[in-house]
């Protein structure tokens, strides 16, 4: 059985590489420079794609069951797919849902979704004093439909409790309404319908479209625009790119209704994500490729540099296997030291940017973005070391003395 | 030879290239345990390369060694580097000291090698032999810092610590000026007495070669004269060492 690394490779190894300081020195730094590099990247990436799908999506439904308006009925009723529930589309269900606890149900019970609620939506005018203005008015049922839009965690005053008569507002319809929680008004439909309610609580939910909605009661707000079933069945899951699958999973089960991903409603924003993590690893690649290019040439330098030593050392009795090792133990210690030393200085780069830029988003400092650049250089170093392993172990002590 | 602890049978060794250059042919010697053997010669005439051939760094294009009793029919490098690190000892021309380690360290090497890092009893028997060879005062010193015959001295003492069957020593004293290199020859011949340890030393230096006890003259990778100097006596193997006309042994 052959000896696994010992000691003796690498004091050896360690030795070779603190007798070359300055060489040591400069290809630590390369590394260094390289791990700093794309941990920066993929960090600063990672902030600005969670901080632009918290903006997006982060507050808002993952994906949405539709009733099937605008649409033929056999458009959604496939070729011999296995179908959940009939086939069949009523006029009413062209524009809400009827059936929605099945939808809800179902939705609830895939792992991947972390909450599914159903959602009454209407188009209200709030007035008062002499003003009106339009609204968003969602009937949402509590919990999951509060929390899909995260209004519970983002009131800025009063209780976030779904209550008869008591409305949810958004900040930007109680700024301009100068209305406080306590205070009534009187919210109407285009059916002429009047409903006077009383603020409950007032919530921020940072993109404008969220704070121009209206919050109450699900079955208050079917009865006040007249909905018989429910506008949309509304879920997010776990993992936000994930919510296409589960749409399209669950969408081959429904003739009745239409099931929208975020990715479907965000095409434009999609396609940057995508385009921003492709430049992520197309520099990522490179910068690997560097480093590795760099290891190679210093470690096949330091191999022909120390050819009298791994002569000797043969001569004495290292093994060929033994020889090599010394020199992918030397690039896993040039490898480790230096992302190590790297991703201090991503870290400090890091610092500098949130410190020293307004910018709207900060880095994404996960396990992925902290270890792959450290995993990378790594396997970058072995990989390159076996360039110089492979001639240490094919130098013949005997060619060395030889020699001289 | 009743206790010969090497024995070469029909040895040839041939350099394989765009031209091929034979350099041994057909050497059969033995050497006495314990004993001093030189290999002198002209240069070109093979003793390096019969040297290295013994010492299992060379492997033969031919013919057999038998090493310690043992027929050396192994050809895997591995096998043979960890033999030669329990059996054999090397000092060459140069030193081929590691100037990444200091004297002490440079002496333990073959302890690394062989079974990682040294115990305090092997450390001990180190500086222990450092001490006799006169290096006790440089052991903590930089190898490049010690003058050549110094060094020379580390070298030696690196030969003798994992306490091998056979010591091989190419041109000893090439590198040295004559002071120095007396004075490590003397050494070697002392530590041979003391230890026991075979010692097979391979110079053109005919004074030094007669300070041996079996002198083995090569002449075109030929052995073409066998001295026995316990037997006839110094004087006598200097006489005969003075006739040049040295020919082949059928």
């Amino acid at each position: 059985m052959k000896k696994p690394a010992n000691r003796f490779e690498w004091m050896i190894a360690l030795r070779f590489l603190l007798r070359g300081r300055a060489q040591t020195l400069l290809i630590v730094l390369g590394i260094a420079v390289g791990v700093a590099v794309q941990f920066f990247l993929s960090a600063l990436i990672s902030g600005l794609q969670v901080s632009l799908i918290d903006n997006t999506i982060g507050a808002a439904p993952h994906l949405l069951a539709l009733p099937a308006d605008r649409l033929p009925a056999g458009a959604f009723m496939g070729g011999g797919a296995e179908r959940r529930d009939s086939g069949r589309v009523l006029i009413d269900e062209r524009t809400e849902i009827q059936s929605w606890q099945t939808y809800v149900d179902d939705l609830r019970r895939d792992r991947r979704v972390l909450r599914a609620s159903p959602v009454a939506n209407g188009q209200g005018f709030i007035e008062r004093g002499g003003a009106v203005i339009a609204v968003i008015v969602k009937g949402l049922v509590a919990p999951d439909g509060l929390d899909i839009y995260k209004i519970r965690e983002k009131t800025v005053a009063g209780a976030p409790e779904l209550a008869s008569d008591t409305a949810l507002l958004g900040q930007r319809i109680a700024e301009r309404l100068t209305l406080a929680v306590g205070d009534k008004f009187v919210l109407r439909n285009d059916r002429g319908g009047r409903l006077v309610m009383r603020v409950g609580a007032v919530f921020d939910l940072g993109a404008a479209a969220g704070n121009d909605l209206l919050a109450a009661p699900m079955d208050q707000v079917r009865s006040f625009f007249a909905i018989g079933g429910v506008s949309a069945v509304e879920a997010q899951v776990r993992d936000v790119f994930a919510a296409e699958e589960v749409a399209r999973d669950h969408g081959r089960q429904y003739a009745r209704v239409k099931l929208e991903s975020w990715q479907e409603r965000n095409r434009q924003l999609l396609t940057g994500l995508r385009s921003q993590s492709t430049s992520s690893v197309t520099i990522q690649f490179f910068v690997i490729v560097s480093i590795s290019l760099a290891i190679a040439s210093v470690l096949g330098i330091a191999a022909v540099q120390k050819q009298r030593q791994l002569g000797i050392l043969k001569a004495m009795g290292t093994s060929d296997r033994s020889a090599s090792r010394i020199f992918v133990i030397q690039g896993l210690l040039l490898g480790g030291i230096g992302s190590l030393l790297g991703l201090g200085l991503g870290l400090l780069m890091g610092w500098g940017f949130v410190a020293g830029t307004d910018a709207a988003f900060g880095l994404e400092i996960s396990a992925r973005t902290l270890l792959t650049p450290i995993a990378l250089a790594l396997a970058a170093a072995v990989t390159a070391s076996t360039i110089p392993a492979r001639k240490a172990a094919a130098l013949s002590p005997i060619e060395v003395i030889r020699n001289g | 030879m009743a206790d010969a602890v090497l024995r070469t049978r029909a040895l040839c060794k041939t350099y394989f290239g765009k031209v091929d250059t034979p350099v041994l042919h057909d050497v059969s010697i033995e050497i006495a345990r314990g004993g001093f053997t030189a290999l002198i010669g002209p240069s070109g005439s093979g003793k390096s390369t019969l040297l290295n051939c013994l010492g299992l760094l060379d492997p033969p294009t031919s013919g057999e060694i038998e090493f310690d009793g043992r027929l050396i029919r192994e050809r895997n490098v591995n096998d043979l580097a960890a033999f030669r690190n329990g059996n054999v000892g090397f000092i060459f021309q140069f030193h081929y000291l590691l100037p990444e380690f200091n004297a002490l360290e440079n002496v333990l090497l073959p302890c690394w090698i062989g079974g990682g890092r040294p115990a305090a009893e092997t450390r001990r028997e180190a500086q222990r032999i450092m001490e006799r060879i006169g290096l006790g005062a440089f052991r903590d010193k930089a190898v490049y810092e010690l003058s050549g015959g110094q060094q020379q001295r580390v070298s030696i003492a690196r030969a003798l610590v994992n306490r091998p069957k056979v010591i091989f020593a190419d041109e000893p004293t090439g590198n040295l000026d004559r002071e120095s290199g007396q004075a490590v020859l003397a050494l070697m011949a002392e530590l041979n007495r003391e230890s026991n340890i075979t010692l097979v030393m391979v110079t053109h230096d005919r004074e030094v070669a007669l300070q041996a006890d079996h002198i083995y003259e090569l002449v075109d990778g030929r052995i073409c004269r066998t001295l026995d100097v316990g037997r006839s006596g110094r004087e006598a193997a200097a006489r005969e060492l003075e006739d040049r006309s040295c020919t082949f042994k059928q």
